[in-house]
């Protein structure tokens, strides 16, 4: 053949010039990176809208505040291109154990106020959490389609379902004239702030959350199982009902043995009617508010926080008086 | 002359040998087989019914493409399997060949949007030109000088690329000096040529360091590869002149048709000068023209469906799976959602990948098949080393994404869900793969061919080199190019590293945030609307296998390639 020669030479070329190319291209991607931060002179890429935010913002936790967050990082970016809002569900306390408190994320979304013991992490590390209460949910307790039976709940029925001593495994052990069937539990993990709320106000200090159930951070999951099991109940957050409301029934839940029985609903949990409402939270670290493409989001969420498009995600707006109350406390902090 | 009888069964006709057990061995593994490729292809037929939803289209559209596209190219295909081989051959060349040179003409397109401006494109490939000159023009001075030949291909990447010294190394002496609370640091360095160029006061317009460092230089080896063929330096020139005059006409024309000048040059480059080189071959040669039909009777379908369901108003499908979602970032609203910068992220992940796993991934597999002791105690520790790489290949993937996290986000301090990050720690998980077929690769190299080297007077090095290396490339490049099909569908240690669920922006730079597809798929998975997870979803998936077959078929040519000619 008459090219065999130049063709053993162009391998071995190939072999040694795509090595050098290649690492010098990753290095000079590298480079190219830090000239960015250096000088702010980065010639690529700029087709947005350069109003001249930018920078990141990063977000991570409760995955019942992941809709809300998400579709606020939708709207904003649509008006500054250029700020990158990423959003991430971790579950609330997942958020700020291994994201928030490290310093690694600027904005931990939560379905319950933070602990005692997360902000003791927080501070070690220099991280000054910063709340705002930017909506409401009604946690929804849901039981398959074809269980006729319950339609209404107790708070002691469902600490007896769900805490760990009373050893109820049938639905005819928590009331005589429910039907012998095993009851198959789903609900978040632990790591959820949705878990814990449901913790704290249902299973009650006494008892703990039972283990045997099957935890998931999807609630998607949790809807599945009930959707394909008889016997099964489980918890998650409104919005997750709201979109899902063919695929499981949800139960209408009393506080006392003598109350109302009340569904869960946007407008029970504004007026309070509804005893498993709950508020939902974003945390701001203190240092990344300095930032301005990170204050200018959280204004920018605060604002929005009080409009319809938070009910159409299928949440409870905050009011009008917390959103002057949340934007003050931003001025406060970043001013 | 007596007849011979014709010899009627076989020595154990008689006996009571029991087929039934053989028979029904050979129907199990049949079952066995079709069971498995039956259940997948069920599966991505279902996926790709609900990502590009052709029932959603009339019935009068489904029969015109039907009658248009779909009846003439299969008897076309059914023609050439039966009665004309070579120009089935021609046919899927060059239908292929335009695909191909379309999705190089996205990924050029996305690097210059994405990652660099086309000046810097420009300046670093002259840098690394002038670079690779002074490396060449050392050797041809001086060719005894080896040790100062190294120190050369060292230093004039150095020089040119990233200046002296680099401005890393100069913060890097700074912090330091800070952190040992001393007043001291670098601040000045001698730029390298490529910054020389990017502060330039005066440059060439876009189109024109495009024509200079992408089209001239393909256009070329186009030429070289024509003129070495032909045995012709005319038609060699022929062809840098035409492609040439076909770029510059475009500097008029791509405006005039919507496409912008540098989209037009990209699309000549790669996908019209491959296509003429080629068909030009199949004419002269005149073997398999008849093949040259089918991507006619394909674009003419296309066209003369697009007239008659315009003309009588039969509504198209409306697919998930459309140019939208390859272009616009995920949205809350699933018509919206899209896949841009996962992709994007992919990409630069798999760049990440290629640049680290392959050279030390190779370098490990030489050092083990070539060097290695083989014998003794040293010799039983090479062995041990090797057992623990065949172990690390089947180490579950979310322990390589704790790792990743571990050393890069933790001790390292590197950003979180970075491109870095995953690259590095998809890479990791892939390194035991790639050094286990790259050794597969070199030791199917036969003895002989060393022996002979060494015969005729070579060292181990010049052996390596040029003997085994050469033979086994195509093999290491099949075996790498499968194990990245495999990274790029990793999903776990995207988890584990912190790849965020939902960004809008694709990536600019190695260090930036990015979503990558699997991750893209994986959070759609658990969106509120069910539209998500039955459509966007399915049109996810789809991709990404597009993306995983593309990668597969370059594997294939590659080895089909270098066994016919090596």
């Amino acid at each position: 053949m008459t090219d065999s020669p130049s063709c053993g030479l162009s391998r071995r070329r190939f072999l040694t010039s795509s090595g050098a190319i290649g690492t010098l291209a990753l290095a000079g991607c590298v480079q190219n990176t830090s000239r960015g931060d250096g000088s702010g002179s980065d010639g690529s890429g700029s087709d947005g809208d350069s109003d001249g935010l930018s920078g990141q913002v990063i977000i991570k936790g409760s995955s019942t505040v992941f809709p809300i967050s998400d579709a606020m990082a939708e709207e904003f970016m649509e008006e500054h291109g250029n700020v990158n809002v990423t959003v991430d569900s971790t579950g609330s306390g997942g958020g700020f154990e291994n994201w928030f408190c490290p310093g690694d994320s600027d904005i931990n979304g939560a379905s319950r106020p933070i602990s005692d013991a997360e902000i003791e992490q927080c501070s070690g590390n220099d991280v000054e959490p910063v709340e705002f209460e930017i909506a409401g949910d009604a946690l929804t307790v849901a039981v398959n389609n074809d269980a006729d039976w319950v339609d209404c709940i107790t708070f002691d029925e469902l600490r007896q379902i769900w805490s760990d001593e009373a050893g109820v495994t049938n639905w005819s052990d928590v009331r005589d004239e429910w039907p012998d069937l095993e009851i198959e539990r789903y609900g978040p993990a632990s790591t959820s702030g949705t878990f814990d709320y449901f913790n704290e106000n249902v299973v009650g200090e006494d008892t703990e959350h039972t283990t045997e159930y099957q935890p998931t951070e999807e609630d998607e999951t949790i809807v599945k199982g009930i959707r394909d099991n008889e016997g099964g109940m489980g918890y998650f957050g409104f919005a997750y009902y709201n979109s899902n409301s063919e695929a499981v029934k949800a139960v209408e839940v009393k506080a006392e043995d003598g109350g109302e029985c009340t569904p869960p609903s946007l407008a029970n949990a504004k007026d309070g009617s509804y005893p498993l409402a709950r508020p939902l939270f974003i945390y701001a670290a203190e240092s990344a508010l300095q930032r301005e493409e990170v204050y200018e989001f959280i204004e920018f969420y605060l604002e929005q926080a009080e409009t319809d498009m938070v009910q159409d995600i299928g949440y409870v707006p905050s009011s009008a008086e917390q959103r002057d109350e949340n934007l003050e406390k931003l001025d406060e902090v970043a001013g | 002359m007596a007849t011979r009888e014709p010899e009627t069964g076989w020595h154990g006709e008689n006996s009571d040998v029991n087929h039934l057990r053989g028979r029904a061995f050979e129907a199990t593994c049949l079952a066995a087989t079709a069971f498995g490729l039956v259940s997948v292809m069920l599966l991505l037929l279902f996926v790709a019914n609900d990502a590009f939803r052709p029932f959603s289209a009339d019935a009068g559209w489904l029969a015109t493409y039907a009658a248009t596209v779909v009846v003439p190219l299969a008897a076309l295909a059914v023609y050439y399997y039966r009665l004309d081989e070579p120009a089935g051959e021609v046919a899927y060349v060059t239908s292929g060949l335009p695909v191909v040179g379309l999705l190089l003409t996205g990924g050029f397109a996305v690097l210059f949007i994405e990652l660099l401006s086309v000046l810097e494109w420009f300046a670093l490939l002259i840098s690394l030109v002038v670079a690779g000159g002074l490396i060449v023009a050392h050797g041809r001075l001086r060719p005894k000088a080896a040790l100062e030949r190294l120190g050369v291909v060292f230093l004039s990447p150095v020089i040119t690329v990233f200046g002296l010294p680099p401005t890393r190394f100069n913060w890097f002496v700074t912090d330091a000096a800070a952190a040992l609370g001393l007043d001291f640091g670098l601040y000045y360095r001698v730029i390298s040529l490529r910054e020389a160029i990017m502060l330039l006061p005066f440059v060439p317009t876009d189109w024109a360091m495009l024509l200079l460092t992408l089209v001239l230089p393909v256009a070329g080896a186009a030429g070289w590869f024509v003129k070495q063929r032909r045995e012709s330096r005319r038609d060699g020139l022929a062809v840098v002149g035409m492609t040439t005059a076909v770029a510059v006409l475009g500097v008029v024309a791509g405006p005039l048709l919507g496409i912008g000048t540098d989209v037009w040059l990209l699309i000549v480059t790669f996908a019209v000068l491959p296509l003429g080189v080629y068909v030009e071959g199949v004419i002269r040669r005149g073997e398999g023209v008849c093949g040259l039909a089918f991507p006619v009777v394909a674009v003419l379908g296309v066209v003369v469906g697009g007239v008659v369901t315009g003309a009588l108003g039969f509504a198209g499908p409306d697919p998930w799976l459309d140019w939208g979602f390859l272009t616009s970032a995920t949205s809350r609203t699933a018509a919206d959602a899209g896949i841009y910068p996962a992709m994007v992220g992919s990409v630069m992940m798999i760049i990440v990948i290629v640049l680290t796993t392959f050279p030390v991934g190779v370098g490990a597999a030489i050092y083990l098949e070539e060097y290695a002791p083989s014998q003794g105690l040293m010799g039983k520790f090479v062995t041990l080393i090797e057992i623990n790489i065949g172990n690390l290949a089947g180490v579950p993937s979310v322990v390589y994404g704790l790792l990743g996290l571990a050393l890069f986000i933790r001790v390292l301090q590197w950003p979180q869900g970075s491109i870095i990050v995953a690259g590095l720690a998809v890479g990791l998980l892939i390194l035991p793969i790639v050094i286990i077929s790259a050794q597969e690769a070199i030791r199917s190299v036969p003895d002989s061919f060393r022996q002979a080297s060494y015969g005729m007077g070579a060292t181990r090095w010049q052996t390596i080199r040029q003997v085994v290396l050469p033979e086994a490339l195509p093999g290491i490049l099949t075996g790498t190019i499968l194990a990245l099909g495999r990274a790029i569908g990793e999903t776990a240690p995207l988890l584990m590293i912190g790849a965020a669920a939902s960004v809008r922006l694709a990536p600019n730079s190695f260090f930036d945030v990015a979503s990558m597809m699997p991750r893209q798929i994986f959070s759609w998975s658990s969106e509120l609307d069910p539209s998500f997870r039955h459509g966007v979803l399915a049109a996810g998936v789809i991709t990404l296998l597009a993306v995983l077959l593309v990668m597969n078929a370059t594997a294939i040519v590659i080895r089909n390639r270098y066994q016919r000619t090596g």
